[in-house]
């Protein structure tokens, strides 16, 4: 449960942060024995560029179409589209999506390469940032933008 | 309407800008109100302005020049992002003065112009828009890094919302940028006076961009939403924002000739002439000591010859997306219209130069 204080803060910034007409997504990953869950906060007003480029499908496979993870050589994870729901952050909205990252039989889930242009494959300023939660808190892990797609993850 | 009455106040007393734009309207920043950018002048301003201030002033003016001081500056309002340095709406009459010495001794007329122009658009923003974001042109700051003078190196830095000048003297290289400025709103009309702080920059880009718009190799690939080597912020949800400073430094840029635009060497010398007056018109701020190298090395025949321009969108600027980028060996500057915050049916600009050996001279790593 948030503190009165953190929740009037968090409201007073939100109405700040709309000052920001362009805002970033943020891949939030917690590492598991065995896989790796997602949450992936990727803005409506960014993605809506991304998706007018390339529409076909629901948000889940088009995700699947820009998302993906592999190990240093070259052999795919398994990646899977959980829920997916609507929410707001800093005044802005957002589609946020569950992913569960698996990697192949006998690999540790501690070091990938995720491959990412979920929206800079169109949005030439948008960037990603990737990091490992903590609890409430989060560690920088990396970021993305184009034209990059590719960076290195390894569990902190 | 609330305007910052002191700032109006403060440029006539200091009478150093005898047509000023809080005055008595625009000026053509051609004029013989600016600075030279000289290190020994505005060293010397420095020092007038310490002798004035107190002690926990010139704690907040004077840092060490070292990465997280010098990439702190913003594209951001202070609600967001908030500044350290020499807060301009605190300081009396007589501090004020002396701070504009030091700005006039930096800066180009130009940039004195575009300096006023700013500062009076987020005092005019405050009529339109109450949410605590921090408009206000008392919310912008001097700071210097480093001791001013002829022997180390140092960075002025003047800058609040849409305004960051990074200045390095005695560097690796002369270094004036990065170098933001934006404007919200686009024009605006003060005291029977009508504004418009980056139009000559606007009116550049846009030339240039309709120049070039019928080549196929001129139009950028992909949606510009603001520029592309900015600040940028991140956050946990469900906890405060955080970054919104320089924190991308050093940047990377596109190599080779996909999707960069047309290279200027294969322009005609009427589209030339367009991309050297784009350039100017960015460089133009800074005093002349600290833009001329600058310049030189960005219109040398063969770093001119193998610079790129590209537009996305509107050439006109008339919407939203619509960007124009100079992307040289050394030079980087963009323009990009965003939707506006405190009128978001209306547009406002983002625009960015960068110098891709010279950012803050060439003196600090991550």
């Amino acid at each position: 449960m948030k503190r009165p204080g953190l929740t009037a803060l968090l409201g007073l910034f939100g109405t700040i942060a709309g000052a920001h007409p362009a805002p970033n997504s943020q891949l939030r990953l917690e590492f598991k024995a065995d896989v790796v869950l997602a949450e992936y906060w990727v803005p409506a007003s960014e993605l809506a560029y991304a998706r007018a480029a390339d529409p076909a499908g629901g948000f889940p496979a088009y995700l699947l179409r820009h998302v993906a993870a592999e190990t240093q050589d070259g052999r795919p994870w398994q990646v899977v589209i959980g829920t997916v729901r609507e929410s707001t952050y800093m005044d802005h909205d957002y589609l946020v999506a569950e992913l569960r990252l698996a990697p192949p039989a006998g690999v540790p889930a501690r070091d990938f390469v995720l491959v990412d242009d979920a929206v800079t494959h169109e949005v030439r300023n948008h960037v990603v940032f990737v990091t490992a939660r903590h609890g409430e808190g989060a560690e920088l892990l990396g970021a993305l933008q184009y034209p990059a797609r590719r960076l290195r993850i390894t569990a902190p | 309407m609330r305007i910052s009455w002191a700032l109006a106040l403060l440029l006539a007393f200091a009478g150093l800008v005898s047509n000023s734009a809080h005055a008595a309207g625009p000026v053509a920043c051609r004029g013989k109100s600016g600075g030279a950018g000289n290190a020994t002048e505005i060293t010397a301003a420095f020092e007038k302005l310490g002798s004035l201030l107190d002690p926990q002033q010139k704690q907040a003016l004077e840092h060490p020049f070292d990465y997280d001081n010098a990439i702190r500056w913003s594209n951001l309002p202070l609600g967001v992002v908030p500044r350290s340095g020499l807060r301009l709406g605190d300081l009396d009459a007589k501090q004020a003065a002396a701070a504009r010495r030091v700005f006039v001794a930096a800066l180009s007329a130009c940039g004195l112009k575009l300096l006023d122009e700013i500062r009076l658009a987020d005092d005019w923003l405050t009529t339109y828009d109450t949410r605590p974001i921090g408009w206000s042109g008392g919310n912008y700051f001097l700071s210097v890094l480093g001791t001013p003078g002829e022997a180390t190196p140092w960075m002025l830095q003047i800058g609040g919302h849409h305004l960051a000048y990074n200045f390095t003297f005695n560097g690796h290289q002369p270094g004036a940028t990065p170098l933001f400025f934006g404007t919200e709103p686009i024009t605006f009309e003060y005291q029977g006076a009508s504004y418009a702080p980056l139009d000559a920059q606007s009116t550049a880009m846009t030339r240039l961009a309709s120049a070039i718009a019928a080549l196929p190799q001129a139009r950028l690939s992909g949606t510009f939403t603001d520029v592309v080597k900015g600040v940028v912020v991140s956050g946990v949800p469900g906890q405060m924002p955080t970054g919104g400073t320089d924190t991308g430094f050093p940047q990377s840029y596109p190599s080779g000739d996909h999707d960069r635009g047309v290279r200027v060497g294969t322009l005609p010398q009427e589209q030339r002439r367009l991309v050297r007056d784009a350039i100017e018109s960015f460089t133009s701020f800074p005093g002349k000591s600290i833009a001329t190298p600058l310049l030189a090395a960005y219109l040398d025949s063969k770093a001119f010859d193998e610079t790129f321009v590209g537009f996305s969108g509107s050439p006109a600027l008339g919407a939203k997306g619509s960007y124009v980028r100079i992307d040289g060996p050394r030079v980087w500057m963009e323009l990009v219209v965003q939707p506006a915050i405190a009128h978001p049916e209306n547009l406002h600009y983002h625009a960015l130069w960068r110098d891709k050996q010279s950012d803050y001279g060439g003196e600090i790593r991550k």
